[in-house]
């Protein structure tokens, strides 16, 4: 009995009764199963396409498309390509506007509705009451029509409020706006450069306050040192241009060095990533005693490990495209930032563009030199912004009632005043727990965008539309959409999960 | 098991088609099969309509007649928002001229003009819709194209409305019937997303070099507001549309169509899915008798009479009062025609029915005779 016990903790277990083996086996299998279903599925799909003579290319995309769009930065595009980047930028646009002007509103309104002031608590509940219970659709539409319908007619003397500056009419809003000029790039360097600096600078007056406990004014040190340096490179700009030459640099070595290297370069990195994982692994096991005993777990592990190593070489050396791709892309990078930079090239950063009326047939228009927001993005941006925000209204608003109420009388007791308790102890508290849900409103926002079809916005889905009832390539067109909104949903979530690990609590 | 096995791959296709399909309420991959013999067809995701499923297009085989006739009823996409063509009036009824062909091609198929099922569609839908075996025939002011003749996959009927794309602006703004397509130079030009008229209006204006704003909406209401609020300064579809905007409208007055020549051919008519020459036929034949009627004067309310009493040896054919009547080789009822015209009457009577109060007169309709170009093949 006792040598059969020895035998039972020494020798390994057989194959089909190894739990860690079954366990893995279980986990490919599930995979592979998986990899067999989607291949069945789309060989099944494009079959039937096929026998109903639908097939599946993607000539659209590069073909001339005979389209205009109504706003953006190709209001004739070339090609299917062409339209579907005029889109996104212009769904980007109202996405990321419309999350900024939600987020601040929604917070305004979340504290307004906790506010002691009777007129402003019960405005906010009334705000987010008839705002959350109303259809999005039908308010875009209203938002649109208030504009078409109901701003004055747009003369070709635009006078107004503000004659020269400001044109408010059925056509749009036009602004004042600065806009970059070539040298531009130039001094963003300086800009960044100040960003930076100004950080570091922050940082190191939060240290001497923490040190000497005495004021030290961090914000405007901050503020001096970004001003002082952005204001430099207002001037001095033309000298980032030399990094003009770094890029045009950079570019020629990469076009230089023959793609084979290239290939042979990922591979190798391929392999020393899966190695390094291994290397890190084994470390970990490491204890004072030596080398920890590893289970066949960790064996699977490592294993699977170089095997996706091994494999990622295999593709690099095997399919030269990825490769090509890779360079390609990394070189229309470099020249392009080449050209965006030049030592000899002078000028003024930023330009002022004021709006006017132009009248280049019977109609008045509102000409391109101000910043002009259409009727059309108006009524989707008001609407998506306005839905939103209800939503992110009553999200912070639980958000700080979950703060404990202990939290605000210790901050009152230590003779902080009200605004003070808010901004430095109830928000960053409730903040935490608001990230995850805020998030959620934020893909709800991107999404939505997507209505802006019912008001003639120039965007993914109306694009898309438009691109496949000339061309027919219905379920191209559905495929991109599908993938253009995952990615953003995904790129999103991962900003705000990324963002949500750094603030939330460290625990052990 | 190889049953089990199609079964399986029949609902991946569905469910992958669902996906692919989104705005379309029913997408299958298949000619429907007879209702009865939907007995292992489990209810499909995306809910299959007329029992649909089951297999690839490949053993189709039969024609859409079989199966209009097994299922008693015809499915028609329609429009519901054009006076006059497709509309849906204060009862809930569908009326206009291209839902009289739906009832046309029910009569001659089924001897009642009333087993039609409609379903509206949009611009946009109108195509899967066909494709998908949701619609029978689509009769929704549909323009005869080249790409939506061979890419689409569809196959066109006779045309039954020649139509063609108009502009319509603001007399206040200095426009005549006879202006010229250059004076749009610098508008907001709004129109209809997912049809044709997008893109005549881009193709045309580029041709003259003309800088316009395109702005297209899925609802022509929207459009026609903003048209009046002067957000849009130039609106363009098929002249019909433009005639029966104006006519219903109180402000129409102030309106005027141009220019005189249409910017783009617009020949509009039923639509199937290709490659069911039996089921075409059908369609074609029944357009073309309520055209030969016209000719030879054989309306609604003097049928009776013509069949008892035919004029000659076509017009006898055509109703099914001689031995020597083709119908039945058509796989259809001897009287097939008779009832079209009995039921829904001849294409002078529908044009009169629905197009003539609009403000529409004949033009390029007219019959052949009259200098038009209706021009129906002979019935023998």
């Amino acid at each position: 009995m006792t040598q059969s016990r020895i035998d039972a903790t020494q020798t390994r277990p057989p194959l089909w009764r190894n739990v860690t083996f079954l366990k893995w086996a279980t986990q490919i299998g599930v995979l592979v199963g998986l990899v067999v279903l989607a291949w069945i599925l789309i060989s099944t799909a494009l079959r039937n396409l096929e026998a109903q003579g639908l097939s599946l290319d993607w000539d659209f995309l590069t073909d001339p498309v005979g389209i205009r769009l109504g706003e953006g930065i190709f209001t004739q595009p070339a090609s299917g390509l062409e339209a579907f980047a005029t889109a996104i930028v212009n769904m980007l646009r109202v996405t990321a506007s419309g999350i900024i002007a939600a987020t601040i509103l929604g917070v305004l309104v979340g504290i307004s509705r906790l506010s002691s002031n009777w007129l402003l608590s019960r405005s906010a509940t009334a705000f987010v009451e008839t705002i959350r219970n109303i259809p999005l659709l039908i308010q875009i539409v209203f938002w649109f029509f208030l504009m078409t319908l109901f701003f004055p007619t747009l003369e070709v003397d635009a006078s107004g409020p503000a004659p020269g500056w400001l044109i408010v009419s059925r056509k749009g809003v036009s602004i004042p706006w600065l806009f970059p000029t070539e040298v531009f790039w130039q001094w963003f360097v300086f800009v960044a450069g100040g960003a930076w600096a100004a950080r570091r600078v922050y940082r190191r007056r939060i240290e001497l306050l923490e040190e000497t406990g005495r004021e030290t004014h961090p914000g405007r040190w901050a503020l001096g040192t970004f001003v002082l340096i952005a204001g430099l490179g207002w001037f001095a700009h033309p000298i980032a241009g030399a990094l003009g030459w770094l890029f045009a640099l950079v570019a020629a070595v990469i076009a230089a060095i023959p793609d084979f290297a290239f290939q042979l370069l990922f591979a190798a990195v391929s392999i020393w990533l899966g190695a390094r994982w291994i290397r890190r692994f084994l470390d970990s096991r490491r204890t004072p005693a030596g080398l920890a005993r590893l289970t066949d777990d960790d064996y699977f592990r490592m294993g699977l490990a170089g095997v996706l190593g091994l494999a990622g070489a295999a593709v690099f050396v095997a399919i030269p495209q990825i490769t090509s791709l890779i360079t390609d892309v990394a070189h229309f990078v470099f020249a392009f930032l080449d050209q965006k930079f030049d030592f000899l090239r002078t000028g003024v950063p930023l330009r002022l563009g004021r709006p006017e009326v132009v009248v280049p047939g019977r109609f008045p228009q509102i000409g391109d030199t101000g910043m002009t927001m259409t009727p059309n993005f108006f009524g989707l941006w008001v609407g998506v912004t306005l839905y939103t925000a209800a939503f992110i209204a009553e999200i912070v608003r639980g958000g700080i009632l979950a703060v404990p109420k202990g939290q605000t009388e210790a901050g009152m007791a230590l003779g902080l005043k009200r605004s003070q308790v808010l901004r430095m102890i109830i928000l960053p508290q409730a903040f935490r727990i608001i990230l995850p849900p805020m998030g959620n409103q934020y893909l709800n926002l991107a999404k939505n965008t997507s209505l802006g079809i019912a008001i003639a916005y120039a965007e993914l889905v109306q694009v898309g539309q438009t691109l496949f009832n000339q061309t027919g390539d219905t379920i191209q067109v559905f495929l991109i959409w599908m993938a253009f909104y995952l990615t953003v949903s995904l790129v999103l979530s991962s900003i705000v999960n990324w963002y949500n690990r750094r603030v939330k609590l460290v625990e052990r | 098991m190889g049953k089990k096995l199609t079964l399986l791959t029949a609902v991946f296709a569905l469910v992958v088609a669902a996906c692919g399909g989104g705005a379309e309420e029913t997408t299958t991959t298949t000619a429907a099969p007879e209702p009865g013999e939907t007995t292992t067809t489990a209810p499909a995701p995306g809910g299959g309509d007329a029992g649909a499923g089951g297999g690839g297009a490949e053993q189709a085989g039969g024609s859409l007649l079989d199966t209009v006739i097994a299922r008693g009823t015809l499915n028609c996409g329609v429009n519901e928002t054009l006076a006059g063509f497709g509309f849906k009036d204060e009862t809930g009824q569908f009326v206009g001229f291209d839902v009289d062909l739906c009832r046309a091609v029910a009569a001659a198929v089924l001897g009642d003009a009333d087993a039609v099922k409609f379903e509206p569609l949009t611009a946009a839908a109108r195509f899967e819709a066909v494709n998908s075996g949701l619609i029978d025939l689509l009769s929704r002011n549909t323009t005869w194209t080249q790409s939506r003749d061979t890419d689409l996959g569809l196959d066109f009927g006779p045309t039954t409305y020649y139509d063609g794309q108009q502009l319509m602006a603001k007399k206040a703004d200095g426009f005549t019937a006879d202006s010229p397509l250059t004076d749009i130079a610098g508008a907001v030009v709004c129109t209809n997303a997912g049809t044709t008229t997008e893109k005549n209006i881009t193709e045309a204006s580029a041709a003259l070099g003309l800088d316009i704003t395109l702005q297209t909406f899925e609802d022509f209401n929207i459009v026609m507001e903003n048209f009046k609020s002067g957000a849009c300064d130039v609106v363009t579809t098929d002249g019909s549309g433009l005639v029966s905007r104006k006519a219903t409208d109180p402000a129409g007055d102030e309106w005027v169509i141009f220019p005189s020549v249409p910017i783009s051919k617009e020949p509009l008519g039923p639509a199937w899915k290709q490659n069911d020459s039996v089921w075409g036929d059908v369609v074609r034949w029944t357009v073309y008798a309520m055209i030969i009627a016209e000719e030879k004067g054989i309306t609604s309310a003097n049928v009776d009479q013509m069949v008892a009493n035919p004029p000659d040896g076509e017009a006898a054919r055509l109703l099914g009062a001689s031995e020597d009547e083709i119908q039945t080789k058509m796989g259809l009822p001897a009287d097939a025609f008779y009832q079209v015209i009995k039921q829904v009457g001849n294409y002078g009577e529908v044009f009169d029915r629905h197009l003539t109060p609009l403000g529409l007169n004949r033009g390029l309709n007219a019959l052949w005779s009259d200098g038009g170009l209706l021009y129906a093949p002979p019935a023998r």
